[in-house]
């Protein structure tokens, strides 16, 4: 009996490590299928020629900073916050999941840039890191 | 309403961890009265908050202190959400022990343990995803 009840825990351990295998592959191919984003809106882009839009949540605590640093660093760009849990349905239209998510939106609204995280931030803003934009 | 204190995510990992690994070992050796004994304990944490969840407690308390801080905060309504959907479960597994189905009791424990270790090691929490897709159809105040 103790041999048949070990084997089921084996099991359910195995299906653990396999179930969160193929999420995280399943949650890649998703962000890799996913570039096509619908267009940012002209109530967030104001006119602008660049717009960043920063997805956040009410409990982010590195959103503000991110924020701050794309203001600080990207002066030409106007920087608009957008609260995740009260925006759902724009922030499922770009299926955003993370906290901070900023998005770069060129002057017709469209993406250019995707940035999940605050480290992505961080690199996309490292002068050597950054691809030329016009 | 004011909104609730956010939380380290990190606290609940460790709960589901001790949940996950209480029930599996418990289920090994065919010791009934775990089962019971973490519903109250989740109990405890999902409807009074997680300073009363023992395990809550001693991550809070015991482990946290010797970590760096997290890195992000955490809304406290989708963890309590989950560990109220495992009370319901841990709950129908101590009555269908009672009722003398060993069998169902034991599966609807698996279902608990699995999940949270799933939650525990991976970070994929169903019954938050649930709490999430039940916000999302909730109509926006204001």
């Amino acid at each position: 009996m103790f041999m048949a009840r070990a084997v089921i825990v084996v099991v359910i351990l195995f299906a653990i490590a396999l179930a969160g295998r193929l999420y995280r592959a399943w949650r890649a191919r998703v962000q890799e299928e996913k570039p096509i984003h619908p267009l940012v809106p002209d109530s967030l882009r104001a006119g602008a020629d660049r717009t960043w839009v920063v997805f956040t949540s009410p409990y982010c605590a590195t959103c503000g900073p991110v924020e701050a640093r794309l203001r600080a660093s990207d002066r030409g760009a106007r920087v608009v916050k957008v609260d995740a849990t009260r925006e759902p349905h724009l922030a499922d239209s770009f299926s955003i999941r993370t906290a901070p998510t900023a998005l770069l939106a060129d002057g017709d609204g469209n993406v250019t840039a995707r940035l999940v995280g605050a480290e992505a931030v961080d690199e996309y803003l490292r002068p050597a890191a950054r691809p030329a934009t016009g | 309403m004011p909104a609730p204190a956010p939380i380290d995510p990190r606290g609940p990992r460790f709960n589901q961890a001790v949940l996950s690994v209480a029930l599996l070992t418990g289920f090994l050796v065919d010791w009934r009265p775990v089962v019971p004994l973490f519903a109250v304990v989740l109990l405890a944490g999902a409807a009074l908050g997680p300073k009363y969840g023992p395990f809550l407690a001693l991550y809070a308390k015991v482990i946290r202190p010797r970590l760096a801080p997290p890195a992000e905060m955490e809304d406290p309504g989708p963890p309590r959400f989950a560990a109220a959907v495992g009370v319901v479960f841990l709950t129908a597994g101590a009555l269908a022990f009672a009722a003398d189905h060993a069998g169902i009791g034991w599966a609807l424990a698996l279902v608990v343990a699995a999940l949270a270790g799933l939650s525990a090691t991976t970070g994929i929490c169903v019954g938050c995803e649930m709490y999430l897709a039940l916000a999302r159809r909730r109509p926006m105040a204001g």
